[in-house]
Parts: structure tokens; sequence; C-alpha cells
């Protein structure tokens, strides 16, 4: 299977959310002369769980984006034909000019990370950075975490890397492409 | 075809000024990050800094007061105006012969500050975040080792080895407001299988990453430090031979008997940490190759001094000063000065013209800079006449906001305002600004130029950058660096006899054997790559006046202070009936402090990407008793101030303590007051006014306040 992937190691993500910023930055969701809060375009999102009680509490952070799913709801929904899992790096990936703005995609999407262009009524999304890993770039988010927390590469290889440092698949966060692991204790 | 490159420059969203690269397409910044040259990290922080390079709410050109300060009310003028204004006052106020009532608030980006080089030549007097944020962690390293921290000096924790102890103590580095690579490094660290202590009332991501999350009461830190040095010592543990070397004659025997009754037993009933925890945690330190230990938040209390003699004691008897994974001595890059120099204000001569009640009291102690910083007190007293603030918004960051407030609108008999000139440079609306009678354009990093090599840049050894501007300047803005260049040359054209901001930085290279030219050539970084460890041993002494360290500070014998007290903060100590929580205000990542471009940066307060809440967090268990529910509002009330909020229940907190976010607050600006919350120093005192110990045990109170809550 050819599948390009990234892998939240929950040992570093800190929830700073520097990626988010970022991958607006590189990716030009944001007006920043009139941008307000709330209404702002994002691919990636940060979620937290803290569990216990005090003094007894453990917490872990990690980040969401599109989980390049291995049967794409949002594929199978989009009537105009607009969206494809390619075929060489896994990555699936919205052709705007194909897209009609209907938003089907956005409700069929199970992880809710489908963004939607009012303006030029398109949908938008993660892509992995497609424009940068083709040329042998990390995406963007990869390249700036703060806690180094994310590693990017072929899925398969992601896997064996994490083996080999003694963290562990968290199997339910990481049914698609996307990988999560901690360390195993 | 565009075009499109990386330059080097460095990031002022916050203090820590990281080396960055920022991604220049057809004149206009798109993209920015660490410059891995440096150290290669930038924080959300910094990422959203083009957010407010762009802002339609960017202060474009110099505006007057029109209407009462508070009011907010301006006209637009020229810069010559502006100039005038400025000029006018200030050579009034020499003429009277009170240069020294001249007072700007500012961060220093280096000792050379033009700025500050414009406060010396007028005769006036610098004030800055340090006093109020760890003049005590200054003094005490400097008193006892003589070296100088601050809490942008994190230790070094790339050098940490396998087996280390990283000490975090009220102190939050996950935030960012040091270098940006230190939370990678601390995470680093931990993989290299460094162990990582925690020790704070709140638990956060620093906790949460922890080998160990010690809840200790508020103010405990010196008790807790105090009772491990008592088992360190008792059992033999302590770093005997380096205490043997390089501990002044004497001091050994006379730490041995102050710390006789510091027992773990005796000071758990201080700091809330059961005794076996504390010989827990000392038996750790004692068994590991190194130890560092960083505080910031707890360094603020009233008993600072304390806490930061006793983190010194701690460090000496366990032998981690300058060594890999423990206590770095940081050195400042030798840059040229640039003659003639305007000599500093004499404080023995002039005084401190702001102290706290006790203001005799002042005479027992060595003070860098001045002492803490108390506007309304100065302009209550006569001595603070005009005020000029860049980088800075005391409106929110002063302690005591209401009585700031009402020094701000004091006037005299004849209907005049007892402060004289109120001059604030911005970059967007400021809380403050609502009082200032002249508000000027500020510049953001991605348009001005500055040379940063202080050691509060995570340089630990010689090392400088140059912020430059890559992109033209927005509106009329000029970086206040220019402004008071400007008006040295019109009022003290001897002082600044050099061209402009370039060619002083180029005359102050050369002391490197560098010039801006060659930097900018190279990368705009000059590093040569070394810190060197223990370099005392070179030296063959410290940098005090025995050239040993000084556990015993006999210079305050007179004032029994020669040893650390481990008592909590008088604050603390009472009222506790009258108001029992002990309110625990911490930063966040997502914001500057009281920084108004933080806060007025939509990417910084958007719920996904930043933090747009600040209510007060309150443990379940005590929120059960008040019968408080999640959401519900309460007020929270010191005996000074009160502010509304709604509550958060979490587990987070211990019990006992109130939470919130330091820096809310601001009514300036379309974003921040979209929310305005509630600043935390509407409830913290004018310590120039009614808290008792501030300074008077060498450090700074502003922090330690109780409140009541009720729905």
């Amino acid at each position: 299977m050819k599948q390009l992937s990234i892998m939240v190691d929950l040992d570093r993500c800190i929830g700073c959310k520097t990626c988010i910023v970022a991958c607006r930055n590189h990716h030009g969701l944001v007006n920043h002369e009139t941008a307000m809060p709330e209404g702002m375009s994002h691919y990636l999102r940060v979620e937290s769980e803290l569990t216990g009680t005090f003094p007894k509490l453990a917490e872990d952070n990690w980040v969401v984006m599109c989980q390049q799913c291995r049967k794409p709801p949002c594929v199978k929904a989009c009537a105009a034909g607009a969206i494809s899992k390619d075929a060489q790096t896994g990555i699936v990936r919205i052709d705007r000019e194909k897209c009609t703005g209907a938003g089907t995609c956005i409700e069929k999407c199970p992880y809710g990370v489908i963004q939607f262009n009012a303006e030029g009524r398109f949908a938008h999304k993660c892509e992995l950075c497609y424009d940068r890993v083709v040329h042998g770039q990390e995406p963007v988010c990869v390249e700036v975490c703060l806690a180094d927390a994310l590693r990017f590469g072929e899925r398969e290889i992601l896997l064996m890397q994490a083996e080999a440092t003694g963290k562990k698949l968290l199997k339910k966060r990481s049914t698609q492409s996307i990988l999560y692991v901690k360390r195993a204790d | 075809m565009s075009e499109s490159k990386w330059i080097p420059t460095v990031c002022y969203q916050c203090k820590a000024e990281c080396a960055i690269l920022a991604r220049v397409e057809d004149g206009v910044v798109r993209e920015v990050k660490g410059n891995p040259r440096a150290r290669g990290k930038m924080c959300v922080k910094g990422m959203a800094g083009i957010t407010t390079l762009y802002s339609q709410e960017r202060l474009k050109h110099p505006m007057k007061r029109v209407g009462e300060r508070g009011e907010g009310k301006f006209v637009r003028i020229g810069w010559d105006e502006a100039m005038n204004i400025m000029e006018t006052k200030l050579r009034e106020l020499r003429k009277r012969g009170e240069g020294h009532k001249f007072t700007y608030s500012m961060f220093p980006h280096s000792t050379s500050d033009p700025k500050w080089r414009f406060v010396n030549a007028m005769g006036g007097f610098i004030t800055t975040g340090l006093p109020h944020c760890d003049s005590a962690k200054i003094m005490a390293h400097l008193h006892t080792f003589g070296c100088f921290p601050n809490h942008h000096i994190a230790p070094m924790y790339y050098t940490v080895p396998k087996g280390g102890v990283m000490i975090l103590s009220g102190r939050h580095p996950f935030g960012c407001l040091d270098d940006a690579c230190v939370p990678r490094d601390i995470l680093d660290a931990k993989e290299r299988g460094a162990k990582l202590v925690v020790i704070d009332p709140i638990f956060r991501t620093e906790a949460g990453k922890a080998d160990w999350w010690i809840p200790i009461r508020p103010g405990g830190d010196a008790a807790l430090f105090l009772g491990m040095c008592n088992h360190l010592l008792t059992k033999g543990l302590h770093d005997k031979a380096f205490c043997d070397k390089w501990v002044r004659p004497g001091d050994m025997d006379g730490l041995m008997a102050f710390i006789k009754d510091k027992t773990p037993a005796a000071m758990s009933r201080i700091c809330d940490v059961p005794a076996r925890d504390i010989v827990k945690l000392a038996e750790m330190c004692a068994a590991a190759p190194s130890v560092c230990v960083d505080a910031f938040k707890s360094i603020m209390y009233g008993n600072a001094m304390d806490w930061g003699h006793a983190w010194s004691i701690f460090l000496v008897i366990t032998g981690n000063l300058d060594n890999p994974g423990g206590q770095p001595m940081p050195e400042i890059a030798p840059m040229a000065p640039v003659p003639p120099v305007p000599p500093p204000p004499n404080l023995k001569e002039l005084g401190y013209h702001r102290t706290g009640p006790n203001r005799s009291r002042f005479d027992h102690y060595t003070f860098f800079l001045q002492p803490t910083w108390y506007a309304a007190q100065a302009v209550r007293e006569g001595s603070l006449k005009v005020f000029f603030a860049s980088e800075c918004n005391p409106a929110l960051s002063e302690m005591g906001s209401g009585e700031w407030r009402e020094a701000m609108t004091l006037k005299d008999r004849n209907g005049n305002y007892a402060l004289e000139l109120f001059v604030l440079t911005e970059i967007m609306p400021s809380e403050t600004m609502k009082w200032a009678d002249l508000v000027l354009p500020d510049q953001t990093n991605f348009e001005r130029w500055e040379l940063l090599y202080m050691p509060w840049w995570y340089n630990f050894g010689h090392t400088a950058a140059v912020c430059q501007p890559v992109v033209k300047p927005v509106g009329e803005s000029r970086h206040a660096n220019r402004v008071m260049i400007d008006l040295g040359k019109r009022m003290f054209p001897e002082y600044f006899a050099f061209k402009d901001d370039v060619e002083y930085y180029d005359i102050e290279l050369s002391g490197i054997g560098m010039s801006m030219r060659k930097m900018l050539d190279g990368g705009a970084i000059w590093s040569p790559g070394t810190v060197g460890f223990r370099k005392y041993e070179d030296a063959g002494r410290f940098n005090t006046p025995s050239g040993r360290i000084e556990l015993e500070w006999k210079m305050y014998g007179d004032i029994g202070q020669q040893w650390p007290s481990p008592e909590l903060p008088l604050e603390f100590r009472r009222n506790a009936d009258k108001y029992p929580f002990i309110l625990v205000n911490f930063r966040t990542i997502f914001l500057n402090n009281t920084g108004a471009w933080s806060q007025n940066n939509a990417q910084l307060r958007d719920p996904v990407s930043g933090i747009d809440a600040n209510p007060v967090l309150l443990n379940p268990v005590d929120a059960a008793r008040l019968g408080i529910a999640d959401g519900d509002m309460v007020t929270v009330a010191s005996a000074t101030g009160s502010v509304r909020l709604p509550a958060a229940l979490t587990e987070r907190i211990k019990p006992g303590c109130a939470g919130l976010i330091h820096g809310f607050g601001q009514t300036m600006g379309k974003v921040a007051s979209r929310g305005a919350w509630a600043g935390d120093n509407e409830l913290i005192a004018d310590a120039g006014s009614h808290l008792d110990e501030q300074d008077l045990r060498g450090g700074e109170a502003h922090v330690s306040t109780r409140v009541k809550i009720t729905k």
C-alpha cells in the first residue's frame, strides 16, 4: 500500500497550536488585515484529554487533521467527483475546479476537518502539503512543530520507527492513515 | 514571475526574541519560521506575528489626546508636532532641575538600547519589567555566586545529561516566553533519560509531561528547598568537595547552624508537600549527575528574595553551578561602547523616586536598576512628571490597576494633570493608550532594525543577531528607537553624533570584529558556538566581592536577612479567614502577557489557534462547598479590588487556590474588546501603598494576593 502519513507523538505534543497558525500562513487561509477570531479556516485542530482527580492527573494533547481515510467518505459523498485519493501518495485531494460547493463532503466527514470557502464556494482541507511533499519537503506542520511531536513519512516506515523507539500505536485513534503513538508503559 | 525569499531576522511577538526567517513574496511577509542556524523554533505567537503586521488596527500615524485622560479621544498630528511636544516638555523639565522626574518604561533589548541611552542623557530613570518579574532571582544569584540570570535565561536544557533532574518551580517554559526551542530541548532531555519534576499548584502541560508533579502551596518554594537542604546537609549528601573549595570560609558552618531546624517535617507544614516527598526529591537530586532549577511566578511573590536565596544555596550545595545540566552562568558579548557614553543617574544621590511605604528601609539593599516601579505612588508624590512607555501596557501590567488609573488622572489645584506628559509608542490599540497624551505608531519586528546580544535571548555564550526590516513600514510608523535617537539629536547632540540606529549598531559590533554588513552577509547571526562550563575554575574565582560563593548575605545582617526565611509571603499568612483563596495568576503561550499587540491578534484570540477565555479556575471540592457550578458567574474580590467572571471547575488546580490568566482585561481594539474578561491586576494591590513586605525582603510582592469568591 502506498500511503504517506504523519505520526503524532502524544509524549511530545504540548498542544501549543503553532502548527495551526503556520499551516494557515503557508496556505494563505487568513486575511491578516480583517481577520477576527472564530472566522478563520484551519486544517488542524488540537484536542486534549485530562483524566484523574487531584492530585493524580494525566493529560494528553494531540492534533487532528484530515486522516487521509483508507476509503474516504468524502470521496463517496461528492457527486461532482471532485475528491479523489491519490494513488501514488494516498493523499485525499479536492479538485477546486470540479468542486461545486455542495458541502456534502463536509457533512459526511467523520473527523470534521473539511473547511468551506464561502467566497469561492469550494471545500478545502489538509492534503499533507501535497505541493511540498512531492518536492521532498515535509508538510509545514511537521517542519515547524515546536516540540518535534510530528513525524512525516510513509505509513509503514513510521510504524517501524514507532516500534523501534518503544512507542505504542493508539489503535482507536489511528484507524485511518494518520498515526497516534505514545510510550508503551 | 513573483519573487519569494526567506530573510533572516528576529521575532518580537514576545521578549524572548527568537531568531527567525521570514518569507517575503513581492514585498509581503507570507510565512515565518525558526532560523535553523540558531535554534530553529518559533512559537504560535511568532507565527501569528504576520497578523499583527498587517492588521487593519495598526496605528498608522501620531495622535494627540483631545478631551480628558481616560476618554481615549485623539486627533491625528504630524511627526514634527509630536517631536516638538516631547522636546518642549523635556527641556522644561531639565530647566527646572527635574530631569530625574522623567521615566521611560520599556524592555531594553540590550544594555545599550538607544532608548535607554536617551534616558541616561536626560538624567531620567528607566523602568522595566525586570524588577516586577525577577529582581529577586537576579539579586539572589548575584549576591551568592555573582551571575546575572533573569527569567529569560532558562537552564540550558540541551546540556542536561541522562539522569539529570530538571525542576520547574512555578515555571511554565512550554509557554515560550523564553526561546521557542525550550519545549523541544526539555522533551529531548527527557528522551535522553533526564527527569522532569514540576512543582506547581496548577497542573499544566509541563506537569502533564513530568515524571513527578508536586502540587505545592503557593509561596512554599523556599520552605521546600530549605527542607531539602536540611536533609542533604545533615545526611552528608551534599557536594562536599565543591563546597570546601568554593564556598567562602565559615559560610558552611553558618549554613549548618541555620539549617538545623529546617527539617523536612517542619518545612512540610509550610509548603504542604509531605516530608517524605521532600526527602525523596532531595535524594533524587543528590544522586543525579546534574540538577537545574527554574522558577518564574514563584520568584515574584513577597518572599521572592528568600526563595531566590534558598534556591541559590541548594544549587551550591549540590554543586550545580556552570556545569552541563545545572545553573548556567552566561556571558554578554563584548560590544564596543559608542562614545561619549551618557552616565546613568546617580541613585545614591537622587534616591529611589519610587518606593513602598517603608522608603527608608531601601537603604539596606543593593539594587540593580531601580527597585520596583510604582507609577501611581510616584505620580502622587510628585516624583514622576513625564512618563514614556514602549512595548509595555502599564494600564494592565501595573499592579493595582485602579490606583494606576486614578494617578494618571490626578490633577493639581490648578486643574493640571500631576503627570505632566504621558507618551506611548504602540503598534496596536492598547488599554494604556486611553490615558496617553501622545500616541506614536511603533513598528513591528518586520519593519525595524535591532541588535540583539543579551543573555535573555537564550544565548549563554557570545552571540549576536540582527533584526532587520523585511518589508516597508506600515503607514507613518517609526520604531521607538529611531524616535528617541532623533529626539536625542535635537536635545543631546553630543551623545547622538552617530548617523542612525544602523550606524550605532555598527560601532557596537566592532567590539567583536563584526559590522552590520558582515552580520547580514553571514545570515544575520554571529555565534562562536561555545558557552564554556565551570568558567570559575579558569578564573579561579566567582564574581563576588570575596571571589568565593557567599552563602551568608552579611550585608543584610543588620536587618536579620542574612539567611532565607522559609515562611510564606506575609500576604498569604494573614486574612485567610476573610480571603480564603490564594490567587494563582499564570501565563499562556498564546499571549505576550498584557502586550497589546498579542491581545489584539485575531489568531491568538481565536479559540482554535489561541485562547479566548479567562474564567476563574476552581477545584470542584472548593466549588461544591461554595455551591458554585461550572459556568456560574462569581465575584472574585481581594482587599483592594473585585471582578466578575464565570467559574470553570477543574481538577487541575490545588484546592484553596483560584487560577486566573495574567494579561486579559483589554477594552481597546476590535479583537481584544470582543471578550475583555478581566485583568488580574484589578485584584492585586498597588504595592506602593498597600503591601508591607514589597521589596523589603528584596523581592516583589505584587502577585501575593488572597481573594474571596462569592456567587
